[in-house]
């Protein structure tokens, strides 16, 4: 696949020729930053802001979702199949989290078909961060803020013209005719890359993370790491890869529909059995499942770290709690405990 | 001697003697401009209290989560001294079990700006104390801006109204921060997850979400000490104030009943008047 | 518009058992005509009626409510519509603050000796619904 570049004006006429047949969605300015918005052309979209205040994954696994409708005589009516739609402007680590959303949901030999459907009709591309937020920490995991995983084309902004890299066949198909990149572009995008990645300075020691967490399931640490925690669904909820759902049944005068919602393990009744038992009755166990699911379970589940270090847990939490922090102290635990 | 440094001595000896098992306040977080609850049990973490204008949660929420610790010292602001107030007159939790260690507070700084409960605070100093941490603090002019963008609201159309506040509930994710930041809020089953019957549907349909502030605001009426805790929670940046604000001026104008300035007066939705208002009943 | 001269509005009205459904008896028994707009919920007392039921009627597509009871101090369990007065009251101004007309949401006291009164108060809030239109805010599609 080749590498190509592509000049401001050329990236905003591609994109206004796609606004023509497809919906597109970018960032755009709010008013404290970027949020995603579907744009009626080029200009609309803001890449200033570091990162998009609510992460991509609503295009995969939307906030709420029908998924059948019903009436009283039993008449079903599926949801339509989604449209094509281009999700641009998307970050290193948002598009990490969309493969882990994919991988989550096609694990295990089933696949979810709402989310198959439009991973199919999707075409993301993403743009390479020369700059980083106090709470990025991706680099402290191992991703990096020029990574390319989960987008079909990664552009990295050089100045005065962007590298266009494509990492699958659509993404190639879609600069295919534009100008070969040289070798002063892919110069100039490293040195953007070790500057950016200077910013971060952080590592975290996933490895002994993941062979110790298990081991700490029970120690009374937890108690005092989740006593600021309220328990609300925020870090779930802006978090990119967090990905547990509630089904419920609607109806209003006889027309029923069954929507996908997004739960939280925050919730206190997202845990409650059917017989009343709630294993996790106990707030410290909530915060303790969030923390052990990025940095454990998903390990087991599909060999991968789901936290991708975007940093909004720590931005949006009510109660200031940086995970960060939250990992570091088990770490040191894990040290004095081994010493 | 600034508020943080009396505190910090003030919970050294509390905690030294036994006195308290715990102080509840705050602490430095990793962001700048943000505090975090800080639980200290011992004189050494007690080191690490602070208070400041990042002040922003009401700590009188975490009473209810350290129930069983025994005896703790709480860092309360006015509105944080209030919820007490309402929580002690409800029963969650009795006079004995907690030492108020008192603040002035002159506002709390979020993302560089004055939060919009504290722009029109009537009470900034603890009405419910067992000592005070230093100075009062003086009270400030109210924000005319936001009382008369009140008025102007009440005048546009019940269609314009409608529009105004479901734009910005739209934005709703139901994530429940506000909810559950609130020290009000401590129902062991929240309507919002009642089942058989549902009361309110789980998408965040406009209908849906406009239910869930309009109840979440009326099971507050007469309780929300309009401390801003959930309106500076909210990821979405919604202006739950309006709600909060409204309905504390029906009480006030209807039963002239402020939440929590009087623990010898029950909030006012818990008792009533032969002679109450009825102007609006046929 | 044509459609608008056939709106018939659909008001759910919550009537106490003791005076409010007694009163609307009455009317009924005395051959009383009054349109053919509530669809009736009896509840033991007026301070039975929770805002949610006012709330999820709107929800489900009514397009207004009524809520009735016994005037106060004629309570049939003493204080029931003093605890609903305050509440009604609250919800009566926030719902207004909120947009939903004047109106849609109609709160009264009507005795079960009040037939009359009853038909009359029922006339009036169907016309006053008619006017306002079929209830759009609140009312959740499927």
């Amino acid at each position: 696949m080749k590498n190509r570049i592509i000049s401001r004006d050329e990236l905003a006429q591609l994109i206004d020729r796609l606004v023509e047949r497809v919906d597109v969605y970018a960032p755009v300015r709010e008013k404290n930053g970027a949020n995603w918005g579907k744009v009626g052309s080029a200009n609309e979209i803001y890449l200033e802001a570091v990162n998009t205040h609510e992460p991509a994954k609503g295009f995969l696994f939307p906030r709420c979702e029908m998924i059948l409708k019903f009436d009283q005589s039993g008449n079903a009516v599926e949801p339509g199949l989604p449209q094509e739609q281009v999700v641009f402007g998307i970050r290193p680590c948002d598009a990490r989290a969309l493969m882990v959303l994919e991988r989550f949901f096609t694990s295990e030999g089933k696949t979810d078909p709402y989310v198959q459907a439009r991973l199919e009709k999707m075409t993301i591309i993403g743009v390479a961060c020369n700059r980083t937020a106090p709470a990025c920490f991706c680099l402290a995991l191992g991703n990096s803020p020029h990574s390319s995983e989960g987008m079909d084309v990664l552009l990295t902004d050089l100045g005065d013209v962007f590298l266009a890299e494509p990492r699958s066949e659509k993404g190639e198909k879609l600069i295919a005719g534009l100008a070969e990149a040289e070798v002063k572009h892919l110069e100039r995008r490293t040195e953007l890359k070790e500057r950016v990645e200077s910013e971060i300075t952080g590592r975290i020691d996933t490895t002994r993370l993941k062979e110790n967490l298990p081991k700490m399931f029970d120690d009374p640490v937890w108690e005092r790491l989740s006593l600021p925690c309220i328990n609300c669904g925020a870090c779930t909820f802006l978090c990119p890869t967090c990905h547990c759902f509630d089904v419920t049944d609607e109806t209003v005068r006889g027309n029923s529909a069954r929507y996908r919602v997004w739960d939280s393990c925050q919730f206190a009744l997202y845990s409650r059995h059917a017989s009343g038992h709630n294993p996790r009755f106990n707030p410290a166990f909530r915060y303790r499942n969030r923390v052990m699911d990025k940095f454990y379970y998903t390990t087991e589940q599909m060999g991968l770290i789901s936290c991708v270090g975007c940093g909004r847990c720590i931005t949006v939490c009510p109660a200031g709690i940086d995970i960060r922090q939250t990992v570091a102290t088990l770490l040191s635990f894990i040290d004095s405990t081994e010493r | 001697m600034n508020r943080s440094e009396i505190l910090r001595r003030r919970a050294k000896e509390l905690l030294s003697k036994g006195e308290v098992k715990m102080v509840v306040g705050y602490c430095a977080s990793s962001q700048p401009g943000v505090a975090q609850p800080f639980f200290a049990t011992t004189p050494e973490q007690a080191e690490q209290l602070i208070f400041d204008a990042t002040c922003s949660q009401n700590l009188a929420n975490f009473l209810l989560k350290v129930k069983n610790i025994g005896r703790v010292a709480v860092v309360a602001k006015g509105c944080d001294s209030r919820s007490i107030v309402v929580l002690l007159q409800e029963n969650q939790i009795q006079r004995d079990e907690v030492h108020i260690l008192g603040v002035g507070c002159e506002g709390v700084i979020q993302n560089g700006e004055r939060s919009v409960s504290c722009r029109v605070c009537e009470y900034p100093n603890p009405l419910i104390y067992d000592e005070m941490l230093g100075e009062q603090a003086a009270q400030q002019a109210a924000d005319t801006a936001i009382r008369m963008a009140d008025e102007d609201f009440t005048r546009l159309t019940p269609d314009e109204r409608w529009r105004v506040l479901s734009e910005e509930v739209s934005r709703c994710i139901r994530c429940y921060a506000c909810r559950q930041v609130c020290p009000n809020c401590y129902c062991p089953v929240c309507f919002v997850d009642a089942s058989m019957p549902q009361l309110v549907g789980r998408t965040h349909n406009i209908s849906d979400n406009m239910v869930f502030h309009i109840m979440r605001a009326l099971h507050m009426a007469g309780r929300c000490v309009e401390c801003g805790s959930c309106h500076r929670a909210c990821p979405m940046g919604i202006d739950l104030m309006r709600f909060n604000r409204r309905v504390a001026k029906i009480v006030k104008e209807r039963f002239n009943a402020v939440a929590g300035i009087d623990i010898t007066t029950p909030p006012a939705l818990t008792r009533f008047s032969p002679e109450d208002a009825q102007e609006f009943i046929k | 518009m044509p459609e608008t001269a056939q709106f018939e509005p659909k008001i759910v009205a919550f009537l106490c058992n003791w005076c409010s459904y007694a009163g609307a008896d009455l009317a009924g028994i005395s051959r009383m005509h009054y349109p053919p707009s509530i669809r009736v919920i009896r509840v033991p007392c007026s301070g039975r009626v929770d805002p949610f039921f006012i709330l999820q009627a709107l929800q489900q597509g009514a397009d207004g409510v009524l809520v009735s009871g016994c005037h106060p101090g004629d309570c049939h369990y003493l204080t029931g519509n003093f605890v609903a007065r305050r509440r009604f009251a609250v919800l009566n101004d926030l719902l207004e603050f909120c947009g939903i007309e004047p109106g849609r949401v109609t709160f009264a006291w009507v005795s079960a000796s009040e037939g009359e009164r009853f038909a009359q108060l029922v006339k009036e809030v169907t016309e006053k619904v008619k006017k306002l239109g079929p209830n759009q805010k609140l009312k959740k599609d499927r």
